[in-house]
């Protein structure tokens, strides 16, 4: 486990990433159900709600990797399983996306 | 018992088999969730006015509660795993019990949701919306029933005279169990929110 930590390091880690991870689904429903953007803006306004959602999923994703998958404390060599199939999941997202033309 | 975790560390890597083996895994499971949401992206862009109204018809509380649901239960699989180490049988049961019950209340949650729609007439051929939703959430499901059977398992062999000690096989199911919940962390938004 994770080098110089005792297991109540580990569990009080362990409480700290269930909090945020619970703070961070209340944001992430606040920001999509009760933040309404001014009917002007049209498309921006859904091209907002869906990078807030994003980048909050992506936030809650990494802490369950790096502390609840233990990334942060095992051998290195693992992130290799992490960083590949992310790196080929956001060029296919950015594709489809960005390079995909302007129906978002 | 533990024979096939406990051959000599793997030269290069030192990593253990087991643990390498469930990391592929997930990698090729990544892939497999990314199909479906390149499907969802791209089906969505062309129907953006069915998706759109299809996501207003979940019942998004409902899948909060979920969310919250994977969440504690990812909590105390982590807790588990760690009282296993450390040898604390009576807290070993008590986590993984309540990891498979909360499993247990997903499911419950997602018979709900699906018994509702069908009673509203919508099914996975109503339109692609419905489609993507009942098949993401469906394999989602089913990868929390393949999470519950080694848990049940594990926590039933715990009960036994002989016990389960092997904290590090426990290890390897909670990889699996916490990357269930992060693909549920990504479908929540997805599916339910952010229209």
């Amino acid at each position: 486990m994770g080098a110089g930590m005792t297991a109540a390091d580990m569990q009080k880690s362990y409480i700290k990433i269930f909090g945020a991870l619970m703070v961070f689904t209340l944001l992430t429903i606040v920001a999509a159900k009760f933040v309404h953007f001014p009917e002007s803006w049209g498309g921006l306004s859904t091209i907002l709600h869906v990078t807030i959602g994003l980048i909050i999923a992506i936030a809650k994703a990494w802490m369950v990797v790096y502390v609840f998958m233990h990334i942060k404390f095992d051998n290195p060599y693992l992130r290799v399983f992490i960083y590949i199939p992310l790196f080929l999941f956001c060029v296919l997202v950015f594709a489809l996306t960005v390079l995909g033309g302007p129906t978002l | 018992m533990s024979s096939a975790l406990s051959l000599a560390h793997e030269p290069v890597t030192g990593i253990r088999h087991g643990k390498l083996g469930m990391w592929i895994f997930l990698a090729s499971e990544v892939m497999f969730f990314s199909g479906f949401f390149t499907a969802f992206i791209i089906l969505r862009n062309s129907n953006l006015s069915v998706f759109a109204h299809g996501a207003s018809e979940l019942n998004w509380p409902l899948a909060a509660l979920n969310t919250v649901n994977l969440i504690v239960s990812s909590l105390t699989m982590a807790m588990a795993i760690l009282s296993l180490e450390h040898g604390n049988k009576s807290k070993f049961q008590l986590y993984m019990g309540i990891t498979f019950l909360c499993a247990c209340g997903f499911l419950v949650i997602k018979y709900i949701e699906y018994t509702t729609k069908f009673a509203h007439g919508i099914f996975p051929g109503t339109n692609s919306f419905f489609g993507l939703y009942f098949t993401m959430t469906g394999f989602h499901a089913i990868h929390v029933i393949g999470g519950m059977l080694p848990i049940g398992w594990m926590l039933a062999k715990s009960f036994t005279k002989r016990g389960y000690q092997d904290w590090e096989r426990v290890e390897i199911l909670g990889l699996y169990w916490h990357f269930v919940d992060l693909v549920w962390i990504f479908l929540f938004p997805v599916l339910y929110l952010i229209f």
